[in-house]
């Protein structure tokens, strides 16, 4: 690219460390997915509107297609790839299957992580306070219900 | 025994899902694959002079790029064979803003992006239509040579005269629906390279066998020369029917037998791919004093935008439901499809039934305030039931769940005493709304069977082989659990290989909810095969004749002496050591008869689904905001192989229906993305109660029909009609969003 180098930049992501050699100008998304191939988080719109690359940073859910790279560093990120544990599913992911809350799978890893990020925060939400923590992840397929009830359960 | 049909059996995919494993379109990688962006004409209607590519040609990255001319074959695809009309790549006019003319193939999508830039195109502006009626005047300029009207459908019962001449009362009313987007969450992507002499494109697809001969016919190869693999696919909805990527990466692993990669942007999606039709219906509706219908007469203007696609397939199935789902002796439905400039339509979840519901339900609602008739009961009135004739002369004589879905949810609406009330808010009124449906299961009255192959393995395991793409609704699961039950064979003892055109047989489409009944017969009819296959085997092992065998309990037995029996698998091992395999091939096409092109008389569709909705919704008369606040929806689904899953389908439907009924709206030249196109969120969700109906369908797999598309249907009459209970006023244009429902409520005031 004209006029732009690549620097080197370190992330920390799902608990391991990275050096990445790429261009100031790219998202965390990009990294993600493109340097670092963790395809588990989406681009949906790539301007903020639809939550399917919702990372979380230091715990809180963050869009990554708002963000850059460098701005990323020193924080701890969490993708999907980072939520289960040597094969074991989170409680979340589990709850999401069991309730039939996946259906294209596609938003699926920014709600997960959305609703992570509300049960470390508020681990007995109401309805209304995940409907609201959801908001800014839009679902076509499945109609939020099972999604709600799926985090519900989640915080038994 | 093995019970895995009406079990909440949890989706076969939901695993890798959950983990984030799952690779869709977009996630498609290969080590050095090159990227493919299209340069995209930006004026509605021009003759393209010159393309010049040298000077883009020029940029560091740039690999090559491609024009119309190197279209080996035949530059024109669309899924229905008689329309297709549509370029990969324009050749002398562009009838869209977004028509493609270029495609760049480059190292990195930045090179690739400032190639898009640099490449020259030199048009000649011509005059650009906007509106399907304006289309249709004489002496318009063509988008098409062959004139602007892409089809017409009609369909012709009784005397249409004589029906209004019997009638009391008679309604007409016009009513109009925008522009839709898909939107499904993920955009359309993919990669494609070449290997053992064939063209491989792995894509995101609702249709894989489709997209093989397309890719193949537009290179002017043979179909077996394209090997389309269906990846995880993010939504589909009608909008992954016709192709998107795979013309494109077909084109460029042709030309450059390496690895290329595509991805649209959201924008690239908004502005190319395919959307739902607007329609105009103009309605005339008679009925006696007591509710019963007597004729209705209906014209029907379609916008098909720039290109056919699905087209003629809406316009048919608007025209054939135009009456909804009651009993009319004399009906006369005219539609007519025509080209505008306006980026094209195809399909989207309903075909068509969803705008024509919307103003079948408005008419009968206007019809039951008029006569001052319950909406429930002005339905029942009028319902099919066994035994009754369709518009299209079709006798229904099974499954016909629509009277059971209106007491479903007349039940619901008086145990909580849903009526209309004023809200808590001052200026807000809630009222309460019903829209009813019907829905013919596959394509419109012609052949579209799906074939299957069910394998016996002898270490005791099966695989389901199919061409049906999984989009989310759920068909691996549900073909699975179909395959289970009919061969006595746990779930997880069976593979699934599915969507891949080198080791499955075409399906067909994933559309029209026509999966779960013709390719689940397709399994079933494929597992009798598979039995005989095993019964002439067993014949020669047990010395007893075909005739004399029985298949049960993963034994075959003899009829007369049960203790003589042999297991299944030990039959599977016999053959597989005469180097036989144990396949079973399958194959489903529903029994349909052509609609006669004067009359539309004929049989469409060898059943339908049908439901009823009421939703209860709050009006805001300051803001013109409308809240659905609780939705009951009785769908007749025949069976429900899985009803977890159905009531998954269901929810989604309310959803998306409220989309429709209030927000979602696609305005050519301003929607690009989700900043100006709405759709619902957590926060826009009723309390939804899913209600299912078993009507059994008895050609259908275990009694099953399909709810895909039904979902949606009813659900933004309901909402459309609760608005009128709660403040007066009826919306004739979808979406009732803010300014439409304070005009309308300004209106009154005014009157």
């Amino acid at each position: 690219m004209k006029g732009m180098k690549k620097e080197l930049i370190t992330l920390r992501v799902n608990n391991e460390d990275y050096e990445i050699f790429t261009y100031p100008n790219k998202t965390l998304l990009e990294v993600l997915r493109e340097d670092l191939m963790l395809t588990g988080t989406k681009e949906g719109c790539s301007e903020g509107a639809c939550g399917t690359c919702t990372v979380l940073m230091d715990g809180k859910p963050i869009r990554s297609c708002l963000m850059l790279a460098v701005e990323a560093q020193g924080k701890d990120i969490t993708t999907i790839e980072g939520l289960s544990e040597d094969d074991e599913l989170h409680p979340i992911q589990k709850n999401f299957i069991e309730q039939g809350a996946i259906q294209c799978g596609f938003c699926t890893p920014g709600m997960i992580l959305t609703a992570k990020a509300l049960l470390d925060e508020n681990p007995r939400p109401t309805e209304d306070d995940i409907k609201v923590a959801i908001s800014g992840n839009v679902c076509r397929c499945t109609g939020y219900a099972k999604i709600v009830k799926a985090i519900k359960e989640s915080s038994k | 025994m093995v019970d895995f049909v009406g079990k909440d059996i949890l989706r076969v995919d939901a695993f890798d899902k959950a983990l984030g494993s799952i690779l869709y379109g977009p996630d498609q990688n290969i080590e050095g694959a090159l990227w493919l962006l299209a340069k995209r004409s930006p004026y509605p209607h021009a003759r393209i002079l010159s393309i010049d590519t040298s000077q883009a040609e020029t940029i560091d990255g740039v690999v090559r790029i491609f024009t119309a001319a190197d279209i080996p074959g035949e530059n024109s695809f669309g899924i229905i064979p008689v329309t297709k009309d549509q370029t990969l790549l324009a050749k002398d006019k562009v009838r869209y803003i977004g028509d493609a003319v270029a495609l760049v193939a480059a190292y990195d999508l930045k090179s690739a992006k400032e190639a898009v830039d640099k490449i020259k195109v030199n048009y000649e502006e011509l005059p650009a239509i906007y509106d399907p009626e304006e289309s249709l005047k004489k002496g318009r300029i063509l988008i098409h040579e062959k004139g602007n009207l892409l089809c017409s459908s009609r369909i012709i019962k009784g005397d249409i005269e004589k029906g209004f001449s019997n009638a009391d009362i008679i309604i007409e009313r016009e009513y109009r629906t925008s522009r839709l987007e898909h939107l499904s969450l993920e955009p359309e992507g993919g990669i494609g390279y070449f290997e053992d002499g064939r063209i491989v494109i792995i894509a995101s697809t609702q249709n894989p066998h489709y997209d093989r001969d397309d890719v193949a016919r537009l290179l002017g190869l043979s179909p077996d020369k394209v090997r389309v693999i269906q990846c995880g696919t993010g939504g589909g909805f009608g909008g992954k029917l016709d192709i998107s990527v795979q013309g494109f990466i077909g084109l460029a692993v042709y030309h450059l037998k390496r690895a290329v990669r595509m991805v649209y942007s959201r924008e690239e999606s908004f502005l190319t791919t395919a959307k739902r039709h607007p329609l105009i219906m103009r309605y005339k509706t008679g009925a006696k004093k007591d509710g019963k219908l007597t004729a209705v007469k209906v014209d029907i203007i379609g916008d098909t935008g720039a290109y056919a696609s699905y087209g003629l397939a809406v316009i048919m199935r608007a025209t054939v439901h135009a009456t909804g789902p009651y009993e009319v002796e004399n009906v006369y439905v005219d539609g007519k499809m025509a080209y505008t400039n306006l980026p094209w339509c195809g399909a989207m979840r309903g075909f068509g039934v969803p705008q024509i519901a919307f103003a079948h339900e408005s008419q009968m609602d206007i019809l039951a305030h008029e006569l001052n008739i319950d909406p429930i009961d002005i339905r029942l009135i009028n319902a099919f039931k066994k035994g009754s004739v369709t518009a299209t002369g079709q006798r229904l004589d099974h499954s016909v769940g629509i009277k059971e879905s209106l007491y479903k949810i007349k039940e619901i609406r008086d145990k909580y005493s849903w009526s209309k009330k004023k809200g808590e808010r001052l200026g807000t009124y809630i009222g309460v709304g019903v829209g009813s449906m019907w829905y013919g299961i596959g394509n419109t009255g012609v052949p579209n069977p799906s074939t299957a192959q069910v394998e016996l393995l002898p270490d005791g395991s099966a695989i389901l082989y199919t061409g049906a793409a999984e989009i989310g609704q759920g068909s691996d699961t549900i073909l699975l659990q179909i395959a289970s039950q009919r061969l006595g064979i746990a779930i997880d003892r069976i593979k699934l290989v599915r969507g891949d055109t080198l080791y499955t047989t075409n399906a067909g489409a994933t559309s029209a909810s026509r999966q779960t009944y013709i390719s689940g017969n397709a399994v079933m009819d494929s597992i009798d095969h598979l039995e005989d296959i095993l019964k002439a085997e067993a014949s020669e092992q047990m010395d007893l004749p075909s005739s004399e065998l029985i298949v049960k309990d993963g034994k075959i037995f003899s009829i007369k002496d049960s203790s003589k029996s042999i297991d299944i698998f030990e039959l599977v091992k016999i053959c597989n050591k005469n180097k036989v395999r144990v396949i079973g091939e399958g194959r489903f096409d529903p029994p349909t008869i052509k609609l006669d092109p004067e009359t539309g008389q004929g049989v469409p569709y060898a059943t339908y689904a049908f439901a009823s909705q009421v939703s209860r919704v709050e009006v805001d008369t300051f803001t013109g905001f409308i809240k659905v606040l609780n939705s009951a929806s009785a769908h007749d689904v025949g069976k429900a192989i899985n009803p977890k899953m159905v009531k998954g389908q269901i929810t989604s439907g309310v959803a998306m229906g409220i989309g429709m009924a209030l927000m979602e709206e696609f305005v050519p030249n301003k929607t690009k993305s989700l900043k100006d196109y709405y759709i619902p969120t957590s926060m826009d969700m009723p309390e939804i109660i899913p209600i299912i109906v078993e009507d059994k369908e008895p050609t259908g797999p275990f009694g099953a029909k399909g709810v895909g598309e039904p979902a949606l249907i009813p659900t933004a009459p309901a909402i459309i009609n609760g608005i009128y209970d709660a403040v007066g006023v009826r919306i004739t244009h979808l979406p009732a969003n803010l300014e439409r429902v304070i005009g309308e409520l300004l209106k009154k005031e005014g009157a």
